[in-house]
């Protein structure tokens, strides 16, 4: 029989070194569950300081005055005024119309060209591994410069596009296409999707390799046709990267304005303002931070509205 | 063998670099390097800010100066961010009607009293210094003014028969004379895009609806703005005068339109000459005009490009760098490779710039030029509602009245 009585066990006295080692602190700590929580603080702190704090601080700007080139102002508390202010400004709903129409239109085109561009990269053909590689120029190149090249390929007199269109007979004479408002609008969603199309070829592809081929072969046997293969297998087997694809894109695009700031500014008249281009110029032009915070809220309260309807409506979380 | 070792090497390294924390930064040699922030973009704008970059090398061989290009339309929104940022640049161009949003913010130092004390300042006159000075400061220094005038296509007017317009009225009948879009000219170049909201409150001006009153309030006469809208919208609306691209033309499309043979009159500054010299063929090929006046007023700009100081941590190397343009060797290098005119008089009455007919008009415009109106907000005012308003109008979206409208509701909204 084993005594359970005895001296009872006392643990060695700590030195006052041993009592005050962080190492021995924080080898204690590991053994607790307050240690994950320390391993998460510092990217905590770094989403804290880089996202949570800018984005609150530029929340709490549009219920602020807050003109730079009037300090006579102040910098006070005005509540819901530039809120207010939105409603009735007319240049508010134009650019929120004409962002709906820039946004849609281009990341349709995108989609489309994306979609095309993949299908035909994936078909393993000579040359295609060049091609891939060459489809996604438009791509590295940096906005500015996207939309200097487009604005002299698009120029009325010494624009290639021009020259080109006019030699085939497509058109009588040069056009100045963003001078026209039934036309820059147009125009410019042509130079985004040339820009950005790869974005979505890039994606695309990388689902297309991950579709089993077995499904194609099964579905030649049962004499399904090549447009009912992508309808019912492509399409549905793709959805959660089209999904993100698009997100992304949407909040990019809603998001930048420097393509059309430099083909168009907005213009000719407002017929090609969008949001993010008219925040920009309020607080950039105008100096009135405040009114370009309020709209820079509305701008992200309507994206992350899109992005949960689209979740939603994709059904990407069903699968 | 013998040689050293790592640790030998490392023992010495770090020798160095202790003894040479020790020694003072002269020993060195050491320059104040500071940085200036520009807009030019032009080939000869940068060969202009070369040569007066090397002169000044050559006389302050203590300060490095690093030139940065910011282009135009993103001016603001760069110098706004670093001034709010605390990343200014050490000194900074600023055109006039930008003066009053940085002051405002405060974006610029003052200089009043070192400008004061300059051995240079009675070169420039009184009213040099007016778009720079806000309550008394004076924030900077003229380096350069763009006087605007008109290039036009002498060889065209002599086969056409027609002198240089002098007012508006001959200015149309000119610019519709000489329009025939079968052989693609059009009679004048209308900068309707980026930049185009300048010509509007010009031509507003000269048809007497003055921005700013003579007692300092700010509004715009209704009547006469929409008389001036119309009158000017009407050269393309109407008149088919000038490119159908107007509504998107800048300072670029413009210039190529006047270059390459398809306008016969542009209005810009002197800036632009050098540039339809490299072209076209001076005072043969094409010459140069008084803008022409309007039915009431007879509005012709002087803007001022103005060296200032925008990081106080820098201001000894600053001013001296500031301060050089003003020399008269720097102001004519600088006229010589560009076509901008000094802002010093004593640089304006050499004999290279005065000797030179094709100047004359410059020269004359200096008598009775006035700078841009600018007050607190007009810049974002012009460029946010004054230009998009108008080019409703050429694209016929609204009438000269609507636009007018929204150019005073904008105006109310920009000072109230």
């Amino acid at each position: 029989m084993i005594s359970t009585t005895g001296p009872a066990y006392s643990p060695p006295r700590r030195s006052a070194f041993d009592r005050y080692n962080p190492l021995r602190w924080i080898g204690e700590l590991s053994e607790t569950r307050y240690w994950m929580y320390l391993l998460l603080l510092p990217s905590a702190l770094l989403i804290c300081a880089v996202v949570i704090y800018p984005t609150l601080y530029g929340m709490q700007m549009s219920f602020h005055e807050m003109r730079l080139n009037r300090p006579g102002l102040g910098n006070g508390w005005v509540g819901l005024k530039h809120y207010q202010r939105m409603v009735t400004d007319p240049i508010f709903w134009v650019s929120l119309r004409n962002t709906a129409v820039w946004v849609t239109s281009a990341i349709a085109l995108e989609f489309v060209v994306g979609l095309v561009a993949a299908l035909a990269l994936n078909r393993n053909l000579p040359g295609s591994k060049i091609l891939a590689v060459l489809i996604l120029l438009p791509y590295f190149l940096p906005n500015v410069v996207a939309g200097h090249m487009w604005a002299l390929m698009l120029d009325p007199r010494l624009g290639v596009i021009n020259d080109l269109l006019v030699k085939v007979g497509l058109l009588q004479g040069y056009k100045a296409w963003f001078a026209d408002p039934t036309t820059a609008m147009a125009a410019a969603i042509v130079v985004e999707a040339w820009h950005s199309f790869p974005f979505f070829t890039l994606l695309l592809l990388a689902g297309l390799k991950g579709i089993p081929t077995d499904l194609y072969k099964a579905a030649d046997i049962d004499g399904a046709g090549a447009f009912s293969q992508l309808r019912l297998i492509t399409l549905p087997m793709l959805k959660t990267i089209i999904a993100a694809a698009v997100i992304l894109r949407v909040i990019g695009l809603v998001n930048s304005p420097d393509l059309l700031l430099i083909l168009t500014s907005g213009g000719p008249g407002r017929s090609t303002q969008v949001l993010s281009l008219y925040a920009f110029q309020t607080a950039y032009k105008d100096f009135n931070f405040g009114y370009a915070g309020a709209l820079s809220v509305v701008m992200f309260v309507l994206l992350m509205v899109f992005a949960w309807a689209y979740v939603r409506l994709s059904k990407v979380n069903e699968d | 063998m013998t040689g050293f070792d790592r640790r030998s090497v490392l023992k010495m390294g770090g020798g160095a670099l202790a003894a040479s924390a020790l020694l003072p930064a002269h020993a060195f040699g050491q320059s104040t390097a500071i940085n200036y922030w520009h807009t030019f973009t032009s080939q000869s704008e940068f060969a202009g800010l070369d040569e007066v970059m090397k002169l000044f090398a050559a006389a302050h061989p203590e300060i490095t100066v690093t030139q940065e290009n910011i282009p135009n339309p993103e001016f603001m929104a760069k110098v706004t961010a670093a001034v709010v940022s605390g990343s200014r640049p050490d000194t900074t161009m600023v055109a006039s009607e930008r003066v009053a949003d940085l002051v405002a913010m405060a974006g610029l130092t003052d200089l009043t009293d070192r400008i004061a004390s300059w051995d240079r300042r009675a070169d420039f006159d009184d009213a040099r210094f007016k778009s720079i000075t806000v309550d008394g400061k004076v924030y900077g220094v003229p380096a350069f003014t763009f006087v605007d005038w008109m290039y036009y296509r002498k060889d065209w007017f002599d086969e056409a028969g027609l002198a240089p317009p002098t007012t508006f009225a001959e200015f149309r009948d000119a610019a519709i004379k000489l329009t025939d879009p079968a052989k693609g000219r059009y009679g004048f170049g209308m900068r309707a895009g980026a930049g185009g909201q300048a010509y509007v409150i010009n031509v507003m001006e000269g048809f007497g609806a003055k921005l700013v009153q003579d007692d300092g309030t700010i509004g715009l006469d209704r009547d006469k703005a929409i008389e001036a809208v119309d009158w000017w919208a009407g050269l393309l609306t109407r008149d088919g005068a000038v490119p159908p691209s107007a509504p998107n033309d800048g300072f670029r499309q413009i210039m190529e339109a006047f270059q390459t043979g398809q306008t016969a009159m542009v209005w810009h500054h002197t800036g632009s000459f050098q540039d339809n010299a490299k072209l076209l063929k001076p005072g043969v090929e094409f010459a140069t005009a008084v803008i022409p006046a309007g039915p009431v007023n007879k509005i012709s700009r002087l803007g001022y490009a103005y060296n200032t100081v925008t990081n106080p941590d820098t201001i000894d190397a600053g001013w001296e760098w500031l301060k050089f343009w003003g020399e008269p060797d720097a102001a004519i290098a600088f006229l010589e490779k560009t076509g901008y005119f000094p802002a010093s008089t004593a640089a304006a009455k050499d004999e290279r710039i005065s000797g030179n007919p094709l100047y004359k008009p410059a020269a004359d415009t200096l008598a009775f030029g006035i700078p841009a109106p600018s007050f607190p907000g007009s810049a974002g005012w012009a460029e946010g509602v004054v230009l998009p308003a108008f080019q409703r109008v050429l694209i016929k979206e609204a009438t000269p009245e609507q636009a007018v409208d929204e150019m005073i509701d904008g105006l109310a909204q920009a000072i109230g």
